[in-house]
């Protein structure tokens, strides 16, 4: 996920690159993309956009399943770090590409994303929380969409995932079916989905890409989302507001911690951020306690009986 | 012509006689030369016995191997050791490998402490003062060919020495070397209680050349090798797999004859050191640890001396780079290894300039001014470490610049039966890595994790001294000294009771902080009489106080001591009766996590015999076989008990 980050970074270095050399045109017939046929068209993008996107997506990989083929005109593909899926929260990234020039699609928009679980022992079905929305991912460059998916369980023996969306490509919709995909199982030493119930409602907690931490000081996000009610609907994020305590603890190490962690708390794009400090590597034990804004305590912060929160995402450095 | 190897033998000279001032300059003479103090163990006693003849000196002991010396009761920290000029520092995390322990007996001529701020110059960071080891080189125009052996034997611990050594020697060329080995065993506390872990091997080689370029010029290279393996630590929770280091230098000399100048001497010099801990031998090691440091220092520095009228001066500039690096990774059963790194490959670049002036005054009276200024930089290399560095203290800069320096003046007057001298200087040091950016060190002195502090300010102190030599006849004469140096930002750890211990079974952390002043003062009392021409007698009186701001005890400070010695020597025979003890340690540091040491006395006899080109040399340490500790055994580990011990030389 280091990659995502990088290739985040590269892309708004790419922005800011181009504002600076926006009448440096002259290498533009220089410059060529694989399968990609330049042709002056207006839903496609510029030269310059191109490079851009070509060069962010050297850093990802294709969800091959995810891919979808609309009016035989455009198709719309899916990406991420690794091209698989896993437990807890993936980023996926929308890029549509005109088939007859293998250029990418300037606007487009993406909607109705549906993961369902289809536990086949109990023919049951529910869906998994997911992001607010697919979005651009910077105002100013629209061809790169942005949306997640946090997976409550894997692909196993008692059921199997399946993802569906539709997409809009200037005027053109079209969607992908229910694709069967693989979600794979987190390896020991990482948990990075929680659940708690509250009142009625079942709240998940998301914490997202946990593996850009390193030793040190890191920047925190996560995602609350609250179960739909009816279950095989995508779980939004949840309206209520929480604060969330948060106390990274080693269990190999006499339940060492750190010091100055900062709780996380909902910024305006309905995220969660916080600070982690983490003194070294190996398993840390990230121990949350949600409270309302009053201060009152939802969920976890129960002290079971190593005196912490039985409420914690695991990530292992 | 004075031949270079005259010169340094004279500078050897120096420091026991030609010290005008004050008898604050010691030597312990580790080879088969003259002058100077001496183990009674000769040249097969480890430099940690050497050093113990050093009266200032007492060394902390963490087991039977690298003891720590201490200076005017302060720790490395305070101190600056060179070898033969060239700056080299420990790899440890855990201060297993004091510097002095990279050496051997054999490669050495000589070691000279010189107290207090008045350091060698190429010492830095003295506050207590600057042991420089000078090494064994055979010289111009010595004996032509010189072989030397020793063996030893101790029967506590079954401790065997080996070395053999050979010179060869002419005008224009000379060449030395030798090899050494040490092994021992377990030893047995007084009473007989096995002390496991505290045993170690060692192997030392070492080779001098010097090619005589023109009749002025002189070149000089060294190389010594060094490795100890399997040294057992019984004070501490690890041992020592590997502790290695390989140094190297190579001078040019050049030397007048005639004129206000003496000689020049411009040295370039590399040393590294690989230091690996082990704890696989330990039982119950709830989680077993790899923590591998490195140490590597390259430098030069170049020394001009000469004299004038009263004068005799040296001028001298340095310079080094030091790089150190060590980490920590942890092995919990099953789970991920954990990770971080404990010196975060700081690399300090320093320069320096140092001027010493000896002035011989009329009416017997000597003066003696030397100066310091250092410069030096620091960057932290190692991004993973700096940014748990961070954790700690947000907004910390990976770049540090310290300016350091020392100046002291000393005066001496000569009656006809006394000497009066006295003594003033002014001197800081910069924190050390451990000091300024060490993370997570366990201390087990005191049972806390450390967290150095790269925000320390420079720690500084004033030095006032003060000596009376009082000698009414050849039979019997009288030395009382004393010393008291007023630190101001003295750096020391304190609890921070916010933060979260590491090691498992660690009381919290500390961090390293400046306390705005303390005090160490030390005196002592010799007394010596020739009571025949035969027969002489010595004894010795020491005390020590250190305070905090708090008026508190500062750890690790001598209680009482005192020492008897009566000595009979006759011929090719020498005999010799002591008796060494400590009161109780009353005034320990409880802040600090020291404990209450008991009082101790201890009985040693020892002969030595000269046949030919033989030197038996046989005694008992402890001969009523005490169990104790004293004040400067980590965590009160046990001495040796009763322990006979043989040793042959052999000199051609």
């Amino acid at each position: 996920m280091k990659k995502i980050f990088l290739s985040l970074a590269a892309l708004a270095f790419l922005f800011t690159a181009t504002s600076c050399n926006s009448n440096d045109d002259d290498g533009q017939q220089e410059i060529k993309i694989p399968g990609i046929t330049f042709d002056g068209d207006v839903e496609c993008c510029s030269v310059e956009e191109a490079v851009q996107i070509y060069q962010f997506l050297q850093t990802v990989n294709i969800i091959p399943e995810l891919t979808t083929v609309i009016d035989g005109q455009y198709t719309v593909s899916v990406y991420n770090s690794t091209g698989t899926l896993h437990t807890g929260y993936n980023d996926l990234y929308f890029i549509a590409n005109k088939v007859a020039s293998g250029n990418y699609i300037k606007e487009f928009s993406v909607s109705g994303i549906s993961p369902v679980m289809l536990m086949t022992k109990m023919n049951m079905k529910h869906s998994t929380p997911i992001s607010g929305g697919i979005k651009s991912f910077n105002s100013s460059f629209t061809a790169v969409k942005h949306g997640w998916i946090s997976f409550v369980m894997p692909t196993s023996e008692s059921g199997y995932w399946t993802i569906g969306y539709d997409a809009n490509v200037l005027g053109h919709k079209g969607s992908l079916a229910a694709a069967e995909i693989n979600v794979g199982a987190l390896p020991a030493g990482q948990e990075w989905i929680k659940s708690f119930k509250s009142g009625d409602n079942t709240y998940y907690l998301s914490l997202v890409n946990p593996t850009s931490f390193g030793t040190g000081s890191n920047d925190v996000q996560a995602y609350v989302s609250v179960k739909s009610p009816v279950a095989v609907d995508p779980y939004e994020l949840a309206s209520d507001e929480f604060v969330i305590d948060i106390d990274p603890r080693m269990p190999d190490m006499g339940n060492h911690t750190s010091p100055d962690n900062s709780a996380l708390k909902r910024s305006t794009d309905g995220s969660y951020r916080g600070t982690i400090n983490l003194t070294m590597t190996g398993l840390w034990r990230i121990h949350l306690t949600v409270k309302d804004l009053q201060g009152n305590i939802v969920a976890g912060g129960d002290n079971i009986k190593d005196g912490f929160s039985s409420l914690f995402w695991d990530v292992t450095l | 012509m004075i031949s270079l190897f005259l010169l340094s033998l004279a500078t050897l000279q120096g420091d026991t006689i030609a010290s005008p001032s004050r008898q604050i300059d010691e030597v312990v003479v580790v080879s088969n030369r003259q002058g100077g103090k001496r183990s009674i163990k000769g040249q097969v006693a480890s430099i940690d016995e050497h050093l113990s003849q050093l009266s200032r000196v007492s060394l902390v002991r963490r087991g039977s191997y690298a003891w720590e010396p201490m200076v005017n009761n302060m720790q490395t920290e305070r101190l600056s050791t060179t070898i033969d000029g060239m700056k080299i520092f420990y790899a440890c995390t855990d201060k297993m490998d004091p510097v002095t322990s990279y050496v051997e007996s054999g490669n050495l001529q000589s070691i000279s402490l010189n107290a207090g701020l008045n350091g060698n110059p190429q010492a830095t960071g003295n506050i207590g003062g600057a042991l420089d080891l000078r090494l064994r080189k055979a010289g111009f125009d010595a004996d032509p060919f010189a072989l030397s052996a020793q063996a030893g034997y101790e029967a506590n611990g079954h401790l065997q020495v080996y070395g053999a050594d050979a010179a060869y020697s002419s005008h224009r060329f000379y060449i030395n070397g030798g090899l050494f080995y040490r092994h021992a065993d377990n030893y047995k506390t007084g009473g007989g209680y096995e002390i496991p872990f505290s045993q170690f091997h060692k192997y030392n080689a070492f080779a001098n050349i010097g090619v005589r370029l023109a009749e002025h010029d002189a070149v000089e290279g060294v190389v010594i090798v060094d490795h100890a393996g399997d040294v057992g630590y019984p004070a501490l929770a690890m041992d020592v797999k590997r502790a290695d280091t390989f140094i190297t230098s190579i001078a040019h000399r050049h030397t007048w004859s005639q004129g206000v100048l003496d000689s020049w001497e411009t040295k370039v010099y590399f040393n590294h050191i690989l230091h690996d801990m082990d704890d696989t031998k330990r039982p119950d090691v709830v989680i077993h640890m790899d923590m591998p440091g490195r140490s590597t220092t390259a430098g030069f520095y170049s020394l001009l001396a000469g004299s004038y009228k009263r004068h005799s001066f040296q001028f001298n500039a340095d310079g080094y780079f030091n790089r150190l690096f060590a980490d920590m990774t942890m092995y919990p059963g099953g789970a991920a290894p954990m990770y971080m790194v404990t010196w975060p490959d700081v690399h300090t670049y320093n320069t320096g300039l140092a001027a010493t002036d000896d002035i011989m005054l009329p009416n017997n009276q000597a003066l003696r001014l030397s100066a310091k200024l250092a410069w030096q930089q620091q960057y932290l290399c190692n991004h993973e470490g700096y940014e748990a560095l961070k954790v700690f203290f947000p907004g910390i800069d990976d770049h540090y610049q310290q300016l350091t320096g020392r100046i002291a003046t000393s005066y001496s007057l000569s009656f006809s039966s006394s000497i009066l001298s006295i003594g003033a200087g002014w001197g800081c040091r910069a924190p050390t890595v451990t000091e300024a950016y060490g993370y997570y060190l366990n201390n087990t002195f005191d049972k806390y994790d450390y967290i150095g502090n790269p925000r320390l300010s420079n720690e500084s102190a004033i030095e006032a001294n003060a000596a009376f030599k009082w000698q009414p006849s050849g039979q019997f004469s009288l030395d009382v000294d004393a010393d008291v140096f007023f630190f101001s930002n003295y750096i020391i750890g304190s609890f921070e009771p916010r933060l979260s211990a590491m090691t498992l079974g660690a009381a919290g952390v500390k961090v390293y902080h400046n306390i705005p002043h303390a005090t160490i003062a030390n005196a002592s009392l010799t007394a010596k009489w020739n009571i025949t021409g035969s027969i002489q007698a010595e004894s010795t009186l020491g005390w020590a106080t250190g305070r905090d701001d708090a008026g508190d005890a500062l750890p690790l400070i001598s209680p009482l001591s005192y020492s008897a010695r009566l000595a009979y020597h006759k011929k090719s025979l020498l005999v010799q009766a002591e008796m060494r003890g400590n009161a109780r340690q009353s005034d320990y540091a409880a802040k600090y996590g020291e404990t209450l040491t008991a009082a101790w006395t201890v009985f040693n006899l020892s002969s030595q015999y000269s046949i030919g080109n033989f030197t038996i040399r046989t005694g008992i340490e402890n001969l009523f076989d005490r169990l104790y500790s004293t004040y400067a055994d980590w965590n009160e580990i046990p001495q040796k008990g009763r322990n006979i011990y043989i040793n042959l030389s052999f000199d051609l």
